[in-house]
């Protein structure tokens, strides 16, 4: 269909195995011309050259990848998280195709809209026959509980639509997202990668710009709000790190400025719904909701939902928060839909409806069954209780298509059939061949509610079209999630527009208070614990770093000098079994090797998957925390987590002592890049201290034990032990620079004890601790001091007041070892108690939820 | 028939409760052979946020939630209702249980000159819902009742006696949502049970049939005292019989509702009527106490 011939020189090489096919080419015309849509973007391509396109397509994976874009399905476990391979090439829509397109899905945002309120409000559609009673109320999603709540509020406010350019060129639209539709997000960060990876074709396109449609959504939301306030307080509703979307949410609460919040951080209160934060409740105005309509409220819903908020319909209902997309508006998901759109829309708009959806039948009319039944190869059926999975009949075996059939005619209602599809051919550019390919593609578009309709009646509330969105490559009706390679979608502008160099910048009015009191508990909580963990990996690596190298220099032979087992116990590992000393002493040597290999082992399990207190199950810790404050994290802290979780995939490969160390240098250097950055970027206000806190009470109980075992309780205390102290605490070169002597028991007490200056001393780490404490915010007005302030005092009084005669000759004196063990337990037993403490004030844990219900049992 | 009636249900718990939300369906609502001249729901402690409102199904809901820290909560409800005869369909309507499906047209979305409006809105009791599901061992059960041809109405009474013959009540069997197939293997239930027992086998047969929360006068033994508290509250279903309208049948008590019988709403099953229910904030265990009493007034 096109002749490379043709073609200027510099793109031939590219399009050298460009497929010839009969279907509809988003490249090609039939007349084997370039579309004139794609003549620039081709031009622009050309120009940069199979190499730098190939250079280019890798930093744009690198770029996503730093960045953590995921759909992070697999939550527990790191080395699942699957990331995208964006294509270089956009698809790309020519301006007066995009006019029929946006005119087609304004309509269908209005159709669906005036649909959806009267579902949940008159429900003429059904009593006139429109629509089958069992279509409705057969569906899961349709919330008997939502009828009647809604009066002429607008309900549909993000409206997501997928579609296909079929092999003809006919559009054709899949399906619709109207609870709270994935993928404008990540439209803009693709954009954004795009325009970085390839500033001079993105910069010179004459494409249309997105900036202003999230601009027009934040405004949209802010409009919602019933209280007129200034600044209405919006928050985003997600289900929790767990959840596919997560990044997505996190990105634009960040992105918008919204706070990011789970069910557990709301609460309704006297009808109002308030989130829990440090400084107390403070009232939402707008809940932009990613769950979907039967998990938001245990109450009236699915009562064993845990991510939902109880009495939250009702105070949808009452008007006291807004909800965007209102509950209930999945029921617009329903696939049997597409064959009843054309006579609602007559009925509803008095229109015609302009976009074609796919061919659909719904399994509860006359003879669709057997339609279906009789072309297997032609339809793909749906379960709408289960709209993820796709049934192929013609792929079944005759025992599982009976097992349909039978399901099919016994609840018809629930079983739609749609047309299988072949899609039209759209480039795309494969680096490792360093060709364009021809692909399958679906597309994503959204479309908003024009803020200023929000006030207007139902029937005259227009919508605004993105103009662009998310494309993947697939066989239609690929799922998102399933997909390997996402696009993005220039539409082309009829002029050059201006560009938007700011695009991450933050939209919407500035909260003076973003970081203040404001922050909910659980964020708090989790900062808190991402110090906690952070800290427990540096502390054990660089324990783990010095026994390993303890473990390269000593002799096998001479394991009763060893300081291994004094290791191992400062790692609360397991030591060698004690057995009865073999009878043949001449061959002793043997028990060493068994005792050194134990010892080995159990230092290297540090690494492996299954240990409980390993490194990796450390690090999946740390890693669940800090996605819970993905939003809290600059882009650059963010890259050096992501960079570590490189390295904790590959710990448990690990096999011998030289290469663990080799990999721990790199973990104690990530992490306090990690920590430099967050000390740098983040607002020192509570969220900071938080995790401050947490890293430094973490740190003390550490440097305590270690100190306690080292001069205390150690089977060959000594110098090398001591060494190993000062190497763990990274002081060994202040100790020297300052002593410049032997390792004596008095300095290195003065230098880990009572040096203030020195921030790896106890002495330092309690004054932080509560300099950091006496700033939180105090939830309740008393002058008296709360319990974790008079703990830290407590541990401090105790340090500043001991007499340090008592402690001289340490090596010598029984007595003086003594009174440092009274003293260390006097500061460890405070500083135990003191995260509990904290956590009691300020994270305020939310009790478990119970349901209470009554029966009828009367006689 | 008036009547007095008083609903109380009292809970116990263990440890306090900060927050709670709750749902009452207790209030009757207004029938054509039900007068209800006034109501009054007392909650302690104090609610606030109290909200009347009217459910799909046409019954009154009213949503509470209680901030104060409390380990109790006593919700009563007094209502003064007047019940009048209702009229049973005709001995004479000869429709065919076969006759009523056709009519039905379950399935089918054209509304059709037989296709009354009512019609239309019994079809969603038709339909499988969260309690009661259709299956073929429902239908066994239910075929020697729907023999060939014969009058919808002689065929649901006969159901109704079926089930008040062959089943035991027995408050120690069941639990909140006994599974409908375990009820019928052990023969065994209260009301509740059989209310959902008997519209699963009408759904099965492809009939409408919803589920009614209510109460019934209940006469002490001959020559006693009516016991204070010694009511309950009951459940029975009603039968869409097509050009007539619906049809309540008790298989608990093998009886066609009258006077004596006081509604409070209907759904699909009992969880679209669960009288009380509530999500608290709190750990620990609760202890429920319910006494109801349906008194008559004398004229």
């Amino acid at each position: 269909m096109f002749n490379p011939a043709l073609l200027p020189p510099e793109l031939r090489t590219l399009l050298e195995s460009y497929p010839q096919h009969d279907a509809h080419d988003e490249l090609f015309s039939p007349e084997q011309l370039v579309r004139s849509p794609w003549k620039a973007v081709l031009s622009e391509i050309g120009a940069l050259g199979p190499e730098v396109l190939s250079q280019r397509s890798e930093e744009l994976q690198n770029l996503l990848h730093e960045n953590g874009v995921t759909f992070n399905t697999y939550e527990d476990d790191p080395g699942k998280l699957r990331s995208w391979q964006l294509d270089c090439l956009p698809f790309v829509i020519g301006t007066e195709e995009w006019e029929i397109l946006e005119q087609g899905l304004k309509q269908r945002s209005r159709l669906l809209e005036l649909l959806v309120e009267d579902l949940y409000g008159e429900r003429k559609v059904v009593d006139e026959g429109l629509l089958p009673a069992e279509l409705i109320y057969g569906h899961p999603n349709f919330l008997f509980g939502a009828a009647n709540s809604y009066g002429d509020r607008p309900l549909l406010i993000l409206h997501g639509t997928d579609l296909i350019r079929d092999h003809q060129g006919q559009w054709q639209v899949l399906g619709d997202w109207t609870q709270s539709p994935a993928g404008a997000g990540y439209a803009l960060e693709n954009r954004i990668t795009l325009a970085r990876a390839l500033p001079s074709l993105y910069r010179d396109a004459p494409l249309k710009r997105l900036a202003g449609f999230l601009q027009a959504q934040h405004r949209c939301l802010a409009g919602m709000a019933r209280s007129q306030r200034d600044e209405p307080n919006i928050v985003l509703l997600s289900p929790g790190p767990a959840s596919p979307g997560y990044f997505e949410h996190a990105w634009l609460a960040n992105y918008m400025n919204f706070s990011l919040v789970e069910g557990d951080d709301l609460v309704v209160r006297d009808g109002q719904v308030s989130m829990r934060t440090l400084g107390g409740l403070t009232q939402v105005d707008v809940i932009v909701r990613q769950i979907t309509d039967p998990w938001c409220d245990p109450l009236e819903l699915r009562g064993d939902s845990l991510i939902g908020v109880p009495g939250l319909l009702q105070a949808a209902r009452n008007g006291e928060v807004e909800i965007a997309n209102a509950i209930g508006t999945g029921i617009l998901e329903h696939p049997a839909l597409a064959s009843f759109l054309p006579g609602l829309c007559e009925r509803l708009l008095g229109e015609k409806l302009l976009l074609t959806c796919r061919d659909t039948l719904w399994c509860g009319s006359a003879d669709a069954i057997k339609t279906i039944l009789s072309q297997p190869d032609e339809w793909q059926v749906r379960d709408i209780r289960d709209t993820t999975r796709v049934i192929y009949p013609d792929m079944l075996s005759l025992q599982e298509l009976r097992q349909l059939r039978q399901s099919m005619f016994k609840s018809p209602h629930l079983y739609v059939g749609q047309r299988a599809l072949r899609a039209a051919m759209t480039p795309g550019f494969n680096p490792k061949t360093q060709q364009f390919e021809a692909q399958a593609v679906n597309l994503r578009l959204f479309s908003l509610m024009e803020p200023d309709d929000l006030i207007k009646p139902a029937r005259e509330r227009q919508y605004r079209v993105m103009p662009g969105g998310l494309a993947w490559v697939g066989e239609p009706g690929t799922p998102l999630l399933d997909s390997r390679i996402v696009k993005d979608i220039w539409v082309i502008a009829p002029v050059p527009q201006p560009h938007i160099s700011l695009l991450r910048h933050a939209i919407g009015p500035i909260v003076m208070t973003r970081d203040g009191k404001d922050m909910p508990c659980r964020v708090a909580d989790s900062l808190f614990w991402m110090g906690r963990y952070g800290e427990r990996i540096d502390n054990r690596s660089r324990l783990l770093r010095e026994a390993l190298a303890r473990l390269l220099q000593e002799d096998q032979n001479e394991v009763d000098s060893s300081l291994l087992p004094d290791l191992l116990t400062a790692l609360e590992l397991e030591q060698p079994p004690v057995e009865p000393e073999p009878e043949n002493t001449g061959d002793g040597g043997n028990r060493y090797t068994r005792d050194y290999l134990f010892m080995r082992d159990q230092l290297l399990s540090q690494f492996s998957e299954q240990h409980p207190s390993a490194l990796p199950q450390l690090f999946s810790l740390f890693l669940r925390n800090s996605r819970a404050v993905r939003d809290h994290l600059g882009d650059d802290a963010w890259r050096t987590i992501n960079a570590m979780r490189q390295k904790f995939n590959d710990l448990p490969r690990i096999q011998g002592a030289v290469s663990g160390q080799r990999s721990l240098e790199g973990v104690v250097t990530d992490l306090a890049a990690f920590y430099g950055l967050c000390n740098e970027t983040m607002p020192h206000h509570y969220g900071w201290r938080f995790l401050d806190i947490g890293r430094f009470i973490e740190r003390l109980l550490f440097s305590l034990a270690l100190l306690k075992l080292a001069l205390l309780t150690a089977d060959k205390p000594g110098i090398p032990l001591w060494e190993v102290v000062l190497a763990t605490t990274d002081n060994f070169t202040v100790y020297r620079r300052r002593y410049r002597s032997q390792l004596h028991p008095s300095a290195i007490l003065d230098l880990l004890l009572f040096d203030e200056a020195n921030p790896r001393s106890v002495g330092y780490m309690l004054r932080r601790l509560g300099r950091q404490i006496e700033r939180l915010p105090q939830p309740e007005s008393t002058p008296y001091r709360n319990r974790e302030t008079r703990l830290v005092i407590q541990a401090t009084s105790m340090l500043h007041l001991v007499d340090i005669d008592t402690l001289a000759d340490l090596d010598k004196s029984a007595s003086a070892r003594e009174a440092l063990s009274e003293l260390l337990d006097q500061i460890i037993q405070p500083m135990s108690e003191l995260s509990d403490a904290i956590s009691h004030t300020h994270f305020s844990h939310v009790e478990a939820l119970r349901q209470l219900v009554t029966m009828q049992t009367s006689v | 028939m008036r009547y007095q009636l008083r609903h109380t249900t009292h809970y116990d718990y263990s440890g306090s409760v900060t927050l709670s939300h709750n749902e009452a369906r207790l209030l009757p609502r207004e029938l054509p052979w039900q007068r209800c001249r006034n109501s009054e729901l007392t909650i302690t402690p104090t609610a606030v946020r109290q909200r009347e409102r009217v459910d799909f199904f046409g019954n009154r809901v009213v949503y509470f939630s209680i901030q104060e820290v409390h380990d109790s909560l006593d919700v009563t409800v007094k209502s003064h209702l007047t019940t009048l005869p209702r009229s049973l369909p005709d001995q004479h309507i000869t429709l065919s249980w076969e006759q009523a499906l056709r009519e039905l047209a379950i399935g089918e979305h054209r509304v059709s000159s037989t296709q009354t409006l009512e019609h239309l809105h019994a079809r969603l009791f038709a339909l499988d819902s969260p309690f009661v599901q259709q299956s073929l061992d429902l239908v066994d059960y239910s075929r020697r009742c729907f023999t060939r041809n014969r009058p919808l109405v002689e065929a649901v009474l006969e159901l109704n006696q079926a089930i008040f013959n062959e089943f035991t009540y027995d408050p120690e069997f069941t639990t909140l949502a006994t599974p409908l197939q375990m009820v019928l293997e052990s023969r065994r239930g209260v009301c509740q049970d059989f209310a959902h027992l008997a519209i699963g086998c009408l759904r099965s047969m492809g009939l409408a049939a919803r589920y009614i929360s209510g109460y019934m006068e209940t006469l002490p033994p001959p020559g006693q005292e009516k016991l204070l508290g010694a009511d309950a509250s009951h459940a029975w279903l009603s039968v869409y019989i097509p050009g007539w309208g619906w049809l309540d049948i008790d298989p608990t008590n093998g009886t066609v509702p009258d006077e004596r019988y006081i509604t409070l709403g209907w759904g699909r099953d009992f969880a679209d009527v669960t009288p009380l229910k509530g999500v608290m904030n709190g750990s620990g265990e609760h202890k429920l106490q319910v006494a109801v009493d349906v008194i008559p007034v004398p004229p």
